[in-house]
């Protein structure tokens, strides 16, 4: 043993050893708990750990920790301790709704959504967690579950706002415009803001009023500029209605609020793919696939860097993956057919081919134009 | 160190060389590269009527097309203009009619369409001109919504409608059309593009009724089509030979084609841009075991078909020339707004990969929506140009758009010593500041002074003309070609020629651009070499004769005959 090393040794077991003779375990454990009350989180997590080392098996204290470092933005520590915790005491209260919070925090949207589906089963009345798996639906474009979700809750609690503006959201976006705008209406009445020009945004977008939408929303940053979501639907609609600079603005505006929103990661990564700029492309989609794990929309855009890049069999095993899980995703099968074909495989490009000619006429032949014929 | 003219003008522009005029007592700036000459000036008093209705029919949007040809074979290229007419969805409250312009010689254009008999009475969309009896004058053929027509050129100033007659009334909505000799007989092949089916008695709309708006549908909501090959008989008919081959599988939204041999076997191909549907590459293999032709479609593997996202985009003006002089051809295909245009680097291999960005063309057409355009060395430095014609199909777009416009500005790129193209429409004149509905494009040298100029077809408006002063600078030659065994306007010929040390390509293509046909001659550029070393002509099948020319004037044009060199 180095003399250096020696030395921090016996520093360390120094202290351990005053603080044990100090306080009690008991004692740590409030002084912790008083720290975190105070605000002083990195002394409550100093404490709550050294406790740990001597009881790990205390679920409660580990969830307090947990909370600590959720508390510090440290989400990925606090996940950690959250799992163990957990796995410890399952019945602890607010233990998994601490854990789903944290994934939530994260981007890991689909995570929390799987813990508040439990915390929602257990606890019914929750309405924290109510609102904030309703919140992960609409996150994930998973419309319907939000309407399934908070439909009844509407019923029973038809002034409360945040559900209002949650559902009238997902009815909008699930084209069931006459009942979302009917709560459109209901938090106009309430006077002027953010949110009502939000959802009245979304209405026009469904609504392919598009200059329409862009008003609304531009009213709604005014009103509100860190309201979730806002940014991104303004920059879909300056992406239709002006240019890429534009829309590219509003989505990195999102992402200073949300660092994790999935369709500003997904957009900016397209947009800059499109561009070229593979590798700028790649962070964001990447953190787009965090927010979103396996999500085929983000599998695709990396993909298609990849076979840009020249990196055709990686493409080549992303794509048959993503045709296998979702056949009827057109763009993949198209470029997995010419995957096969730089691989020189060129009966699996054509049978691909098949599939894309397949695929297409089926689109064609809903067509409104085609149907009037 | 030799400068040419555009390259000093641009010098001119970016170090302040107006204060030098100001010492030297010169008052009036540079001549543009491009300068507008207006209808006062030509005599071109036509204007398109795009019967634009409240009920937003499709056809009212994608005229017209425009030629340069020479249907009076003086050497002066005379202009064919396209319009509608009456069709199941429009009765005319007043007559519409094409227009031929005869070129008098002096910069100026004499009406000639009644007399000449192409006033049409249909609804018109494009024009392809080429010489499908090989007798030295050259035939136009209109596509439209609705009747299609070839007019023969009876060789005294007037045509004849032989539509019928010589097989080629191809039924529904025709758009581009390309004339060339697929199976190198030595006879024009004609090939019609389709677009979508527009049929039924009650056209389908689009709009929100509630609010009285209807909008120009966009084609993806109608039924594809298969375009049209017809084979030239040789008698003055065609037979329509796609039935069976991928040509009439390929279920598309025809709007351009050009005739060009991507893979340098000797048999001419065809890039065809489909709206809303993939683009077609249909590769000529010649003749199959049961004798009847071969064509492949292959755009998906070629990296042509779609965008690199994979999807389907709104193809509309095509082109191919050797960009990068390297003896094989590369491609262009216009779109639409926030679609980009797509320069595609040919592979050599029967693939491309799309150079756009590397090209500033990404960039400048993110907001665009391309038509006519074409390929062409307008300043005769012997390196290839790029124009592009633009114009955004909906009528209504400046309502719910910040940045896209009905009205759209022209580009145009210079291939700068970097063999890049690079956007000098700030440069290129006044017509370049100003804004269109442009549709068809044609190139041509209608003042006979080697420098290509312009013709672009706006829809419900007045054609553009456009007088190039920018090749003035530069020594050029130009050729018009002959073909004895093979077709006579020598669609096909492969060109190779040196000068002041450089060896340059040229594949005589046809068709290109939209719905517009251009001056057959070809012109080469050669910067500021005083002479050719060498021409090297290598005309298509039958005869593939190759012939090797020196002693060749500049600055004028020759007529160079297969086989027999320059006719005096």
């Amino acid at each position: 043993m180095d003399m250096w090393r020696a030395i921090f040794l016996i520093v360390s077991l120094g202290i351990l050893t005053l603080d044990a003779i100090a306080q009690t375990p008991q004692e740590l454990v409030q002084d912790a708990i008083s720290k975190q009350q105070a605000g002083d989180l990195e002394g409550a997590v100093r404490e709550y750990r050294q406790f740990l080392k001597m009881h790990p098996e205390a679920a409660g204290v580990r969830s307090n920790l947990g909370a600590a470092l959720a508390g510090l933005g440290q989400f990925a520590e606090a996940i950690t301790e959250y799992k163990v915790a957990l796995k410890q005491a399952p019945a602890t209260p607010g233990l998994r709704l601490n854990l789903a919070l944290a994934y939530y925090k994260t981007g890991r949207i689909s995570d929390a959504a799987a813990k508040l589906v439990k915390v929602h089963e257990d606890s019914p009345e929750n309405n924290q967690a109510i609102l904030l798996l309703g919140d992960c639906y609409l996150r994930m474009g998973q419309n319907k579950d939000v309407i399934r979700l908070l439909r009844p809750e509407h019923q029973k609690n038809p002034d409360d706002m945040a559900i209002v503006y949650l559902l009238g959201t997902a009815l909008i976006r699930d084209h069931q415009v006459d009942e979302g705008q009917a709560l459109v209406d209901r938090i106009l009445r309430n006077g002027e803001s953010a949110e009502a020009r939000f959802m009245l945004g979304s209405a026009k977008m469904e609504a392919s009023d598009f200059a329409g939408a862009r008003e609304e929303l531009a009213k709604a940053i005014a009103l509100n500029p860190n309201l979730p979501g806002v940014h991104v639907l303004y920059a879909q609609t300056l992406q239709i209605t002006a240019g890429p600079e534009e829309a590219q603005k509003e989505f990195k505006a999102e992402l200073a609020i949300d660092s994790y929103n999935y369709m500003a990661n997904l957009q900016m990564g397209a947009m800059l793919r499109q561009d070229q700029k593979f590798d700028e492309a790649k962070q964001y989609l990447t953190r787009a696939l965090e927010t979103r794990p396996g999500d085929f929309a983000v599998r695709y855009q990396l993909a298609a860097i990849a076979l840009s890049e020249g990196k055709v069999d990686e493409a080549r095993s992303e794509l048959e993956s993503i045709v296998k899980e979702s056949p009827q995703f057109t763009e993949a099968h198209v470029s997995l057919s010419l995957a096969y074909f730089r691989l020189k495989r060129p009966a699996d490009g054509n049978r691909e081919k098949s599939i894309v000619e397949k695929l297409t006429a089926e689109a064609q032949a809903k067509q409104p134009g085609v149907k009037a014929q | 160190m030799t400068i040419s003219r555009r390259e000093w003008l641009w010098l001119a522009g970016a170090c302040g060389a107006t204060h030098l005029w100001a010492r030297q007592g010169v008052s009036t700036p540079p001549e543009p590269l491009f300068a507008e000459v207006p209808a006062s000036a030509s005599g071109i008093e036509w204007v398109h009527d795009n019967a634009m209705s409240a009920n937003h029919y499709l056809p009212e949007t994608l005229g017209p097309g425009c030629a340069f040809l020479d249907f009076d074979n003086d050497g002066w290229m005379d202009i064919f203009l396209v319009n509608s007419g009456p069709s199941d969805f429009w009765k005319p409250p007043k007559p519409v009619r094409n227009a031929l312009y005869k070129n008098n010689r002096d910069g100026t254009f004499t009406d000639v369409t009644e007399k000449a008999g192409v006033a049409g009475a249909s609804f018109g969309m494009g024009v392809a001109v080429g010489d499908y009896e090989n007798d030295g004058w050259p035939d136009i053929f209109v596509t439209a919504y609705g009747k299609c027509t070839l007019y023969k050129n009876n060789q005294d100033g007037t045509f004849t409608d032989v539509t019928e007659k010589a097989g080629v009334a191809t039924p529904g909505w025709t758009t581009s059309a390309v004339w060339f000799d697929y199976d190198n007989d030595g006879l024009p092949d004609l090939f019609v593009c389709s677009f979508v089916d527009y049929s039924g008695e009650h056209k389908f709309e689009c709009g929100d009724n509630r609010i009285g708006k209807k909008y120009y549908c966009i084609p993806r909501v109608f039924r594809p089509t298969a375009s049209f090959l017809y084979h030239n008989n040789g008698d003055g008919t065609f037979t329509e030979v796609s039935k069976g081959t991928d040509i009439a599988k390929a279920l598309g939204k025809g709007l351009g084609v050009v005739a060009t041999d991507i893979n340098n076997d000797g048999r001419m191909d065809m890039f065809v841009a489909n709206d809303t549907v993939q683009n077609f590459l249909f590769v000529n293999r010649g003749p199959g075991p049961n004798r009847r032709w071969k064509w492949e479609e292959i755009a998906l593997q070629a990296g042509v078909g779609f965008s690199e996202s994979g999807q389907a985009r709104s193809g509309m003006g095509v082109d191919a020339s050797d960009l990068d002089n390297d003896g094989w051809q590369d491609m262009l295909v216009a779109n639409v707004d926030h679609e980009m245009f797509s320069v595609y680097e040919n592979n050599k291999d029967e693939t491309f990969r799309d150079v756009a960005q590397a090209n500033e063309v990404a960039q400048a057409t993110r907001l665009l929506s391309g038509w006519g355009l074409k390929y062409f060395d307008y300043d005769n430095d012997g390196a290839v140009d790029l124009i592009l014609a633009n114009g955004h199909p909906d009528d209504m777009i400046n309502e719910y758009s910040m940045q896209v416009k009905y009205k759209e500005p022209l580009l145009l790129f210079h291939q700068g010593d970097d063999h890049r193209l690079h956007n000098v429409s700030d440069q290129a004149g006044p017509a370049f500041k100003r804004f269109f509905p442009a549709r068809g494009l044609a190139v041509g040298d209608y003042d006979n002074d080697g420098a290509l100029d312009v013709l672009i077809g706006n829809n419900g408006g007045a054609p553009l003309l456009l007088s190039n002063h920018a090749g003035k600078g530069n020594n050029w030659l130009g050729l018009r070609l002959e073909g004895v065994h093979c077709n006579r306007d020598g669609v096909g010929a492969k060109i190779c020629w040196t000068a002041g040390g450089k060896k340059r390509y040229r594949l005589k293509n046809n068709g290109g651009s939209y719905l517009s046909s251009h001056d057959p001659r070809e012109v080469l550029g050669i910067g500021s070499a005083l002479k050719i070393d060498e021409l090297e002509i290598q005309w298509p099948g039958p005869g593939k004769q190759i012939d090797k020319l020196t002693n060749l004037p500049i600055n004028r044009y020759v007529h160079v005959m297969e086989g027999k060199g320059i006719l005096r």
